[in-house]
């Protein structure tokens, strides 16, 4: 019985081995491309990888995934890039990692594969983020900016039009609730959670009004902050349940037709819009209110493509990043994938726009958006800031508290009471 | 393993004489090289790391001696999750030796019964135990969801509430809603123990108890209890190391927020070694709990060696 066990497995191991048989003898040059977990269909990637490697005999590429919490992306690259060691050739980048990345020599500049003239074709914002000490680390793959999704047909039955300003959506929301009186339907929700998500949510709250965290004028930044408290604990527009939500949870109760406002990136309008969506049709998109006198401040979120310093594949690499930030492969990610491009003729291409009408909006949001603080202290200043703000959003410290402590951490991190370096915003 | 090797051990002609202590030592010597390998060297590592400033991301890389041990003496987010740490786990360990302690004498009772042992109720009990604890966090996290979470329905239904309380918002009730989650699932693990402990209480110890005329209380006063006072100070060191290091539970329940009310020792220097990269610092914090928990333990042998002194 032994004997004929052995012999199956022997047979399939054979006939599992036939296939790769046929394969060519030349050795193949692999690329190893990282990448957190993507949504929609991850099938149009994988095939513009194959079509990369058509036009590239010798070149093979294999993605391996990563989880797609940011958080965990991060660290397994600090893990694997400290130290000058590179076991892959090319990853996907958070925006706010590119200094960082940079000024650790963990990745190589690519001023070679993307000239300044080129440049201008991208969007303004991520290629300052992707900029360090003049030169160029990564090239935006996919871009993302914070906006407004409203609920068009609550606010035409009660003859609102989509606010401009943060008191104009604090009004149109206290009017809608009152008139709906529906204990379930929340007026604004926001990520109040303590993590980058909120962050990004005080940054366009403090921008919008001409300040910011660690600079700018303090008592426009005090009273911004008070804004975000007041719409939980003095407008009561905002559950207090905001104060553990992220994007997911704000989008789940936007979508179950829970909230009239909601600040949020563009991905959840492709899920609202899907068969079976309870606000289906039902939902508007608009740039972030401000207040008044000051323009409307999204932060620029989105993805980059780096490559390691320590890669040996530096010239093959590079010819994969042109191929896969080019117009007509970056039009196959928006129309597959649901990502929206950072070349900026694309919102004019008619193929595209025909299939994606929301990119016609999102254009002049994705102009307007600006980076986080753009610095390599940028993710300790972060984790210095999160408590603070969340900390503000549930009533535990004063708008002057937080701020105090905001200052006095970011001297402790960078040593003096001004950054060392240039930081956007101040 | 030879019941006795003095008796009958014969050394060859040539053969190196060792005492049996020494051979004893050498023969355990590969496990001794084993735990210095993966838990001395380690922690030996982190200490040598947190006499340091290093920020790979900034090239430093420089010999500060206890220059980190200074600064977290000033740092008050230090002091704060200490002072979290040691309420999570004061409140959790007590409930867990409580309510396990109760499932036990339960478990021990209907075991003991007549009509067979109801082995279901053991494996129904311990449940909890075997999920994997960051999803019964992510479970928890639903029950607590204020809008729709079933324990809000609950209370309300019971009319015990008339708002909605959000538990996981709030910072007052965050810590607790953590402490509830961490006790559900870890009381079982208590209850085991403690239920192992109460099979090794001879039952004619309680026959001759009854003869004396002694009531239930006195019988778990004066019996019960003396003899499961090992097992007791087993699952409070168990749990209380466990509780001091607890991370996932929390992390995955609140991210530490909101406001760094829940923030644990654990989560602090998570954050500072492998979101910000601090590895000088955060090694400074890892030392910091390494030392906390090993005085917490060391107290509780101790107190176990002095009562199994009284006890002999």
């Amino acid at each position: 019985m032994t004997a004929r066990a052995v012999l199956i497995l022997c047979a399939a191991l054979g006939f599992g081995c036939t296939p790769s048989g046929d394969r060519p003898q030349t050795p193949n040059t692999v690329l190893l491309f990282k990448h957190g977990t993507l949504s929609g269909n991850g099938a149009v990637l994988s095939d513009l990888l194959r079509e990369f490697e058509r036009r590239h005999p010798g070149l093979v590429v294999r993605e391996e995934l990563l989880p797609s919490s940011s958080d965990r992306q991060h660290q397994y690259y600090a893990m694997n890039l400290d130290g000058g060691r590179a076991p892959f050739d090319l990853l996907a980048v958070d925006t706010i990692w590119v200094q960082e990345f940079a000024k650790a020599g963990w990745i190589t500049s690519l001023d070679a594969f993307l000239p300044p003239a080129e440049r201008e074709q991208f969007f303004s914002g991520p290629i300052r983020a992707a900029t360090f000490e003049g030169r160029l680390y990564a090239v935006p793959w996919y871009i993302d900016a914070g906006v407004l999704y409203y609920r068009l047909d609550l606010l035409a039955r009660h003859g609102v039009a989509p606010p401009k300003t943060w008191p104009e959506l604090v009004h149109a929301a206290q009017r809608i609730l009152d008139a709906e009186q529906d204990p379930r339907l929340a007026g604004f929700v926001w990520q109040g959670k303590q993590y980058e998500g909120l962050v990004c949510v005080a940054l366009e709250v403090l921008r919008s009004n001409g300040s910011d965290l660690w600079g700018g004028d303090r008592g426009r930044a005090e009273a911004s902050l008070q804004f975000l408290r007041d719409t939980v604990a003095g407008d009561r527009i905002t559950p207090v349940s905001v104060g553990m939500a992220d994007e997911e949870s704000t989008r789940q109760m936007f979508g179950s037709g829970r909230a009239l406002f909601m600040r949020n990136w563009p991905y959840a309008w492709a899920l609202f819009q899907q068969e079976g969506s309870l606000v289906r049709g039902k939902v508007g998109i608009a740039p972030l209110p401000s207040f008044p006198g000051y323009p409307s401040a999204p932060v620029l979120g989105g993805w980059m493509l780096a490559v390691p310093q320590a890669s040996t594949h530096q010239q093959e690499v590079g010819e994969l990043i042109r191929f896969l930030t080019s117009p007509d492969a970056q039009r196959l990610v928006a129309l597959g994938m649901g990502y929206n491009p950072t070349r900026r003729a694309l919102y004019s291409d008619e193929s595209l726009v025909d299939a994606r009408p929301l990119l016609k909006d999102l254009y002049p949001i994705f102009l307007e958006a600006r980076p986080r603080p753009v610095t390599p202290y940028y993710l300790l200043l972060s984790q210095a800031l999160q408590p603070e703000v969340s900390a503000v959003v549930v009533g535990r410290k004063t708008p002057r508290e937080a701020l105090d402590a905001v200052r006095r951490q970011v001297r402790r991190i960078v040593g003096s009471p001004d950054l060392p370096i240039h930081v956007e915003g101040l | 393993m030879t019941e006795r090797p003095s008796i009958g051990v014969r050394h060859p002609t040539g053969g190196i004489r060792l005492s049996e202590r020494t051979w004893g030592y050498l023969l355990a010597s590969p496990a001794f090289l084993l735990v210095g390998l993966v838990a001395v060297a380690p922690i030996a590592a982190a200490l040598w790391l947190s006499l340091h400033h290093r920020l790979p991301v900034f090239g430093v890389d420089e010999f500060v001696g206890p220059w980190n041990y200074i600064q977290l003496w000033g740092d008050d987010r230090f002091w704060a999750a200490c002072r979290t740490t040691l309420y999570f786990t004061t409140l959790s360990v007590s409930a867990e030796l409580l309510l396990g302690f109760g499932l036990a004498l339960l478990l021990d009772g209907l075991t003991s019964g007549v009509g067979g042992s109801p082995r279901w109720a053991q494996v129904m009990i311990v449940v909890p135990w075997a999920i994997p604890t960051v999803v019964s966090a992510q479970i928890w996290a639903w029950l607590y969801q204020p809008d729709y979470g079933l324990l809000n329905y609950l209370l309300h239904q019971a009319r015990l509430i008339a708002q909605p309380i959000d538990w996981l918002a709030n910072p007052d009730w965050t810590i607790h809603a953590a402490i509830v989650m961490d006790v559900w699932k870890t009381a079982p693990f208590a209850a085991l123990l403690l239920l192992a402990g109460l099979k090794t209480v001879p039952r004619d110890l309680y026959a001759a108890a009854r003869v004396d005329g002694a009531g239930a209380w006195q019988q778990f006063r004066h019996i019960t209890l003396p003899l499961l006072m090992p097992v007791v100070v087993i699952v409070l060191v168990f749990r209380t190391m466990d509780a001091v290091r607890v991370f996932d539970a929390v992390y995955v329940l609140t991210g530490g927020g909101p406001g760094n009310s829940t923030e644990t020792l654990s989560i602090y220097a998570y954050k500072t070694l492998f979101q910000t990269l601090q590895f000088g610092y955060g090694s400074t914090l890892a030392t910091a709990m390494f030392v906390i928990v090993a005085a917490l333990s060391s107290l509780y042998l101790l107190l176990l060696r002095r009562h199994l002194q009284e006890g002999a």
